[in-house]
Formats: structure tokens, sequence, C-alpha cells
């Protein structure tokens, strides 16, 4: 009897435990931009308290406002300024669950958080591991978009890269979700990119203009006209930014190939454009595969590569000052744990037949008419409406025909140095 | 008295074994729970191959089942009065336990084996329909184009969504980019790995329209789960129109006109 109930017991006990589980996982919360934070930091003269209180001081300041107004990850706020549809954040937001009549919330955890990471930093647990890295959406750049360079993606430029993965980086496509699900993870990137402008404007404010005693402002006015509307304007100015697409010149054909006697003559110009004017071969080369210059960074990798230089320096030289001192060792920390170690952009090897940013005839345009934002890749046509680019508009389909035939050339023509076509790699 | 209890709940635990196992088998269909719907030309053949050794083995395990609380219920120690009887062994007995499942083993593999040709050895003589390209967490398409060849500057692009023509022979070219993957078509019983550095070829005719499920049956990361694609099976001419839908988007010269504009327009 003892032993069968003594067996009894135990196995009640085991449905127990696995069925009411032990411990609670503690609130989602953002992390603040430990990099900005340190950097925009260095200590002033007159300093009473030790460098790293203050500099804890500074960042609660700036932590308290932006949950004021941005709310946390479990419970976004949308301030009316920004425009942000609240519905689509809290259905993207949040822990992975269904609601009451069993719709999908939490979709940003469950889709995107895994790399990008749960601020929108680029720097979840995956993130390490690729390359390129995942995009960090705080400075609000992005790369692939229909819009001036430097404005700021439509909300249809975001839908199109969920949608169509970006082929060759780790990001894979989300065409098969509900639309409704695709916009609500747009309105997310949005919200947090906004939260990350904000966080970087509050520092470079208090790098600038406040003094040692100083704390950050909490006013209305401040936050919100000097702040917020600036970043806003430009999100909501992106829908209105896109780039003038070219009529397409009468020698060119796309429906055709590169050598088809329809686009011969047009080939022939991109190839001058692209060794001449477009001053394309200075990173592709002058085969196309992406061998010119291949040590440069883009935007995100070059303020860690600037920075860390800086700090290196720092240390190295003798110190007399605890406060300095205190900074660059807090900077030497937060770039070995809070960033991830920089990587080159190499250019792109034009013979693959791989795009980043869509394979569309009117995809390559805008990539070359703008150049790629954060990217070393400049833009051949004007910077700003009414300017004037380095190739015309129209000439710049010849280019795109050009690179287009690219994957597909010299077939069967070349000796041992002929790269490598597309037939022999299929 | 207590020992007699435990006889009694144990035996009866065992006896619930092989009676839960049928019950579950029997109300899984009303629960939608069974094999997905089979719209493929082989299908039925590897279905009936399943049900064969699904009753096969199921009479097994019932039989086993019951011996085993037969056993555990009569010869329950609380009721018996000496020790057990130990016995040398018998070799007939071992003979016919080792002869039976050889002869079913052998049964299957040769009775399995046109099934299986058909599936994997008796390969269509056509160029593929379409390639696809297992990829951390996606299925890249890439489709001959119009002139039936692929890696020529003509193909068309696609992610995910496969579009596939019924009442037909498909042949797919099956590769991976990155990891070990496998491209799995539940309603056309179909499932290959897609091995890194290989070209794997997998055909199969689907017989009825519609949007199935393709998903990936071989963990390949931590976004296993969002390795999800669609595969549609529609007629040759809307298949047709299809492509050529598809591939008037990849021409685009211009962006398409929004959503707005488009319903201003109406």
């Amino acid at each position: 009897m003892n032993t069968s109930s003594a067996t009894l017991r135990s196995a009640v006990l085991l449905v127990l435990v696995t069925a009411v589980g032990c411990g609670k996982t503690p609130p989602a919360s953002f992390r603040l931009n430990m990099v900005q934070a340190t950097k925009t930091a260095a200590p002033e003269s007159g300093m009473e308290k030790p460098w790293s209180s203050w500099a804890r001081d500074r960042q609660g300041q700036v932590a308290t406002i932006l949950e004021a107004m941005y709310g946390t990850p479990d419970e976004p706020i949308a301030l009316a300024e920004t425009g942000l549809d609240l519905a689509k954040l809290q259905l993207a937001a949040g822990p992975v669950r269904s609601d009451i009549v069993g719709r999908k919330n939490g979709l940003y955890r469950e889709h995107c958080s895994h790399c990008h990471g749960i601020s929108g930093d680029g720097m979840g647990p995956t993130a390490a591991f690729l390359n390129p890295y995942p995009r960090d959406y705080r400075p609000g750049k992005f790369k692939f978009k229909g819009t001036w360079r430097d404005a700021r993606p439509a909300r249809d430029d975001l839908t199109r890269v969920l949608h169509e993965g970006v082929p060759g980086s780790s990001m894979p496509s989300f065409a098969l979700l509900p639309p409704a699900q695709v916009d609500a993870l747009v309105e997310y990137v949005r919200y947090l990119s906004m939260r990350g402008e904000t966080e970087l404007a509050l520092y470079t404010y208090a790098e600038q203009e406040l003094g040692v005693d100083d704390t950050m402002p909490t006013t209305k006015e401040f936050l919100v006209d000097e702040i917020l509307t600036p970043i806003v304007e430009k999100w909501q100015g992106a829908e209105e930014a896109k780039i003038p697409v070219a009529a397409v010149p009468t020698n060119v054909d796309f429906t055709k190939s590169g050598d088809d006697p329809a686009n011969q003559e047009s080939v022939a110009r991109g190839r001058v454009l692209f060794h001449g004017d477009g001053g394309c071969v200075k990173c592709h080369g002058v085969t196309a595969l992406g061998d010119g210059q291949a040590n440069d960074y883009d935007d995100w990798n070059k303020v860690i590569v600037e920075w860390s230089k800086e700090v290196a320096g720092g240390l190295g030289a003798t110190q007399d000052d605890a406060g300095r001192s205190a900074w660059l060792h807090a900077a030497a920390d937060v770039i070995e744990g809070d960033a991830l170690r920089p990587r080159t952009i190499p250019p792109r090897n034009l013979r693959l037949g791989l795009y980043r940013g869509g394979r569309r005839p009117v995809d390559l345009y805008r990539r070359l008419y703008t150049g790629i934002n954060g990217a070393p890749m400049p833009g051949v046509g004007p910077s700003g409406p009414g300017g004037k680019g380095s190739v015309a508009d129209a000439e710049i389909w010849h280019i795109v025909n050009y690179i287009r035939s690219l994957p597909y050339e010299f077939d069967g023509e070349l000796g041992a140095d002929r790269p490598m076509v597309a037939k022999d790699r299929f | 008295m207590g020992k007699r209890l435990a006889g009694i709940f144990w035996s009866l635990l065992f006896l619930a074994v092989p009676v839960l196992g049928v019950a579950t088998f029997a109300i899984a269909p009303a629960y939608d729970h069974w094999l997905p719907k089979d719209v493929s030309e082989h299908g039925a053949s590897i279905d009936s191959l399943f049900y064969f050794i699904l009753a096969l083995t199921g009479v097994v395990f019932v039989v086993t089942e019951v011996l085993l609380f037969w056993f555990m219920w009569k010869y329950d120690a609380a009721k018996q009065q000496g020790g057990a009887t130990y016995i040398q062994g018998s070799h007939t007995l071992e003979v016919v336990w080792t002869i039976i499942p050889a002869a079913t083993l052998l049964f299957l593999a040769i009775y399995q084996m046109n099934a299986w040709a058909d599936v994997k050895m008796r390969r269509p003589a056509m160029s593929p329909t379409v390639e696809v390209v297992a990829r951390q967490f996606e299925w890249r398409l890439r489709y001959p184009g119009r002139d039936g060849t692929l890696g020529t500057a003509d193909d068309l692009f696609l992610v995910n969504d496969l579009h596939l023509p019924i009442d037909e022979d498909v042949l797919v070219q099956l590769k991976s980019m990155d990891v070990l993957h496998s491209f799995f078509l539940p309603n056309v019983r179909i499932k290959q790995d897609a091995v890194p550095g290989m070209k794997i070829p997998v055909w199969f005719k689907a017989r009825e329209a519609g949007e199935f499920d393709i998903v990936c049956a071989e963990l390949c990361g931590w976004g296993h789960y969002k390795m999800k694609g669609r595969v549609t099976f529609e007629p040759r001419a809307a298949f047709d129109a299809w492509l050529e839908r598809k591939y008037a988007e990849q021409g685009a010269t211009q962006p398409p006109p929004e959503a707005a504009d488009v319903a201003a327009a109406e």
C-alpha cells in the first residue's frame, strides 16, 4: 500500500507542477540607445557628482520622457501629434497572443523582434550572427524606398520590403501575412523609428543646450513642438516625397533580354555611363563583380567605428581627469556590450542577379537615382526636387538596362577570366 | 487487500493504453485531425499503404496490449500461491516470432516498391516547371519564363506564393541556399529534403484546383515556424494568365498606382 500510494502522490504532483508552472517573466521594456546616451554625455567642468551617477540621472530623465511619450513594448502610446494609429500599434505590440475575437496580437514579437530587437535597435538575439546586421530603426534611415535619399520611407515602401523580403540579406518575405497584419507591422516600425529619433533628439539637445546641473525640460512646448514635430513632419512628408520616374526611352525594351537587337544600343550606352559619368566602377569594379573599394561602412556601423577610434585614442592618452576617465571606460564597455561589432559593407556583385531592393526596372531606377540612404552608394540623380544629377533622368534607364544584362553577359565568349554567369550557377 | 487494489489499478491502467489508443484514432477524423485532403494523382497509393500498415500494426498493438493486461490481471502476485515456474525457453516459439515479423517486413518492402518508384524514380522527361530554393526562412521561386529555360534573362522570380497547373505533370527543381530544409506539400503527399549543393527533382500531378500549404518539415533554425508558403493549383489557362500578370509586375517601369488613387479612379 505504501509504495503504490507514494507513486500515486508523486504522479499527481508531477501533473500539477507541469500544468501550473512556476515563476513569471517580467514585463518587456525598451532599452535605451546606450551608444548615443554615452557618446553625447562627455563630462563637463564643474560636475559635482561622479560622472557615472550624473550620466545615470540624465539617462533616467530621458527614459521617463520616452515612456510618457511612447509607453512600453506591452502598452504603446500614440500621441495625437505623431499621427500613429494606436489600434494598429496594439495589434503589433505586446506578447504573442490571440484576443477575445481570435485575432492575432503581438505580431512584432512573433515575426520581427528576434532579429530587430524589442526596441527596434537591430540587436535581437540572432542579430550578431547575421551579415548584414538587421536594420536599426532608431535613426529613421531606411535603404529601399521610392522617396528622396534623405526622406523617410513612405508606408508602401516599408510594405514592399515586408512583402518581398530582402534577398541576399537575412530578411525573409512576409507576403502571406494578411494585409491588416502587415499594415500593423509597418505602423509599429514607424512607431519604433519615431521613438528612436525622439531619443536621439533628446541626447543631441542635452549635449548642445543643457548645462551640467540642468535637467531635461518636460514641458509640452519643448517635447512636442521642439523635439517631436520635426520628426513627425519628416515621416508625414515621406508620402509626398516620392522621386519622379522618367519615361522609358524608346530604344529600351525591358521585355527583351540585354543582347536582343532591341536593347543593344541602350545597353552599350549604359555600359559607357557605368564606366563614365555614373561613376559605378569606383566601387562595383570594371568587371561589376563588386570588387572596387570594399572597406567602407554603412552609417549604422560607421558610428561605432568612428567612436571606437575616439575612445581608444582617449584611453591611450594619460588621464588626469577622473570624470573623463570614467566616461571613456564606460564608452569602451558600451562599445563592447551594447553594440554589434562593426562589419564592412561590400559593394554588390552585379553579376549575381540578386537585388536586395527588388529586381523590377523601377526598383533599379530608384536605387540609381537616389543611391541607398545610409550606405556608401551615391545617387546619380539630383539630390532633391529641381536639382541636377550626374546622369540625366532618362539616361538612367540605360544603366538599368546594362545592369540587368550583367548576370547573363559574356556567355561562352571569354576565356578563363570570364566572370561566372547565371547559367553556370543554376 | 491493499496489494490486491494496487494490482487492479496497474492492470486497468495498462488496459487503458489500447482502449485510449484506439479511441484516439476513432475520433480523430471527427476533429479534423486526420490525413489532409489529397488532391494528387499518386496520393491514393501512398494513403492505401499508410492505412494498410496502420491496420497491421494496429491489430498487433491491440493484441499485445490486451495480452499484457490479461497477464497482469491473471498472475497478480496478490492472488498467486507459490513462486513462478522456470522454463528453459522455447525454440519453436522464438523461430515463429522471428519469422512472422521478418516475413511481414519483407512483404511490405516489396509491396511498396511501385509507389516509391512512382514518386522518387520515374521522373517525367521534361524541363523544370519551377525552381524552388529553400532559404532561412522562406521559399524563393523561379519560373523559367517564356523560353522554358532556367538561368536566362526572362526568368520570373517570386517568393512563397507558388502556383502550378493541374491535370499535368509538374517538375519542381528543389535547392537550398543555406541549411537542410524539407519541402512538404501535405495535400499532394510530397515531402522531400532540400539539401545545400544538390538539385533535387520532385514531380507530381495535381488533380484539383485550390490553395494549400507548403511547410518546411525539417527543423531549419529558430525561424522554422515562419517558413510557410502557399501553393495554388489552377487550370492551365488560369495558371498562364497568372504567370503573365506576374511577369508584367516584374517588368514594371513605374511605381504601381497607390491604393488611394486606384480607389479614386473607380
